[in-house]
């Protein structure tokens, strides 16, 4: 276990060492293509060539300090970076075994590459700590959290059984979303099941479905699963898109938020306030935004693998790809729960665009109030009690 | 004979012809209809009411269009999605070609393929959301239409899923679902792809021999 997470200790570490000196391997390959094996094929500098390079810290410097920069030199390539010299292979018979060569080329010795378009890194050994973070750590429990919310889920309604509305409907109903809200939101939804199923699919498909369904079955239904999501990847950004900037109204975070927190959003007996999106909304709308932006990002990297050539960054995508979409699994399947059989009365504000009087001023009350211009009067507790004004109009 | 041969072979040829003569059984039995005789003297031009109204309800007009912005474009996209999908991907051109009539056309790239399938999906589903959102829609919309909209979105969902052309069992899933389209088609509002012009037409020469101007 310890292991595992070193190895994804490991590859963080060097991929944020990467991104600290990104400039260096994303300037060009090429130059890095040095000594492979000799001092004659490894010179210390390479050779300058006239095509522009990028600053240096030098060079920023300098003109901080109003100093003039040499023009040649701006117009001049880096020097490569040192090269960690590889020993001659002699073979067997020789002073230097092949051990050593691997050795080196593992830690990170460049060769002559055999074209322009080769990278003359020859090993990139985080791979091999992406590949075990993959395997060891992400396949075998990212599915545990949607699984186990989705059991804490089952639990709860157990427990708690469906929340009711206190006094029942009132029979009265306030407009609550728009019919571009609706279909905003049903759009994004919907896409979202297809690239939730088709990418769980591909994610835990091999250690989950394969024992099951077998090789041909399970070769064509991953088949299927990595042409749908890949066909839905775009059209998912564009809901994306869309229901951000429809719901982003209303769900910046306010003082009845920190309320409604402290106060359990209602579940430690007292009532929580919350206006037209309560904190725990406006926690999975910022969620959507951020993690649905990076699953976007990811996935256009992942789709398009030509955008980046760094192939760190590719591997850095499928693990943040992975971790967002068993987030964003995880806590769509509350909001689907609690938006349909966890709580009476919420689904019909985005299938009808309406709710019940009293459903808005016991879950909404500061909406309520500026909706409708009454007073909210709650009950006493958290129960399912009616509170009295509910009680005078039920009789 | 294989099910997926079965399915390629004569289900294909089977679905197809149920498909043609349901239509045209469907499309002659509305002309045959006909009109009441209207004995009031022309105003204006039937005929060019016929063509005024099915090139005006193209676009929607001021009043609505602001209503209805959402669902006229979802409307465009699928349906000029769909139409490019079907005749131009390049699966389906090199079926036409092989299959139906010999001759081919010339086939969209497959990034043109994926870009007309995400535009028709787009609309496809904000149509269909839009179905069970309005109060309205819900109220007029029934089995037919839900039943219509789910088989032309599995059709076209499993079309894609085969687009790697690697399984021969995906192939055989989308031409399956075709075929229960197909059959489907011609005893269903999924008619209205044909008789679209016949109602805007009727409307538009009533109104056009009326002197109305649409």
């Amino acid at each position: 276990m310890l292991r595992q997470w070193m190895a994804g200790l490991t590859f963080a570490l060097s991929v944020m060492l990467s991104a600290a000196f990104s400039v260096a391997p994303m300037v060009a390959p090429a130059q890095e293509a040095n000594a492979p094996g000799s001092e004659a094929e490894a010179p210390a500098t390479a050779p300058a060539t006239d095509k522009p390079r990028p600053g240096t810290l030098e060079d920023i410097l300098r003109r901080q300090q109003g100093l003039k920069l040499d023009p040649e030199r701006l117009l001049r390539r880096p020097a490569p970076p040192a090269p960690i010299p590889l020993p001659p292979q002699l073979g067997t018979l020789g002073r230097q075994s092949d051990a050593d060569l691997w050795r080196a080329l593992k830690s990170g010795a460049y060769a002559r590459p055999s074209s322009d378009t080769a990278s003359g890194k020859l090993m990139q050994t985080a791979g091999e700590e992406w590949r075990r973070l993959r395997r060891e750590v992400i396949l075998k429990y990212a599915p545990w959290l949607p699984a186990g919310v989705l059991g804490l889920l089952v639990l709860f309604y157990l427990i708690r059984g469906r929340i009711r509305i206190r006094g029942g409907r009132s029979g009265r109903t306030i407009p609550r979303f728009s019919m571009s809200h609706r279909i905003a939101h049903w759009f994004l939804a919907s896409v979202f099941i297809l690239m939730a199923i088709s990418g769980l699919m591909i994610l835990i498909g091999r250690p989950v479905l394969l024992p099951l369904l077998g090789h041909e079955v399970h070769s064509v239904l991953l088949s299927a699963a990595l042409q749908g999501h890949n066909l839905f990847g775009p059209v998912f950004i564009l809901a994306l898109l869309i229901a951000i900037v429809r719901f982003m109204r209303g769900n910046f975070f306010q003082w009845a938020d920190v309320k409604w927190i402290l106060r359990g959003g209602g579940m430690l007996g007292v009532h929580a306030p919350a206006h037209h999106y309560n904190f725990g909304e406006k926690t999975w709308y910022w969620i959507v935004v951020f993690v649905g932006l990076g699953m976007a990002a990811t996935g256009l990297l992942l789709e398009f693998p030509w955008l980046v050539e760094t192939l760190l960054y590719h591997q850095l995508a499928t693990i943040l790809h992975a971790l967002g979409a068993v987030v964003m699994i995880a806590v769509a399947l509350g909001h689907i729960y609690i938006g349909s059989i966890g709580m009476e009365g919420a689904l019909d504000s985005m299938l009808k665009g309406e709710v019940d009087e009293n459903w808005a001023r016991e879950h909404h009350d500061l909406w309520y109030e500026q909706v409708t211009g009454k007073k909210a009067v709650h009950g006493g507790g958290g129960d399912d009690t009616p509170p009295p004004a509910a009680a005078a109009e039920q009789t | 004979m294989g099910l997926v041969e079965f399915i390629e072979g004569p289900a294909f040829w089977f679905a197809l012809a149920v498909f043609v003569a349901g239509a045209l059984w469907r499309f002659v039995g509305i002309i045959r209809i006909g009109h009441k005789p209207d004995l009031a003297p022309p105003k204006g031009s039937a005929g060019w009411g016929w063509i005024r109204g099915n090139l005006r309800h193209f676009f929607p007009r001021g009043l609505f269009a602001e209503r209805t912005w959402m669902h006229v474009l979802g409307g465009y996209a699928f349906h000029l999605g769909l139409f490019a999908v079907m005749f131009f991907a390049a699966p389906h051109v090199d079926f036409i070609r092989e299959r139906l009539i010999g001759v081919g056309w010339p086939a969209l790239p497959r990034w043109g393929f994926i870009i007309a399938a995400e535009i028709a999906f787009a609309g496809l589903i904000v149509l269909w959301v839009r179905r069970f959102s309005d109060p309205v829609m819900r109220l007029i919309s029934d089995w037919d239409d839900h039943v219509g909209s789910w088989l032309t979105f599995l059709v076209m969902l499993t079309g894609c899923l085969a687009l790697e052309r690697a399984h021969v069992s995906l192939r055989a899933l989308h031409m399956g679902l075709v075929e229960l389209w197909l059959i489907y088609f011609p005893f269903s509002r999924l008619m209205h792809a044909f008789t679209f012009m016949l109602s805007r037409g009727a409307t538009g020469a009533s109104y056009g021999r009326k002197g109305m101007t649409l």
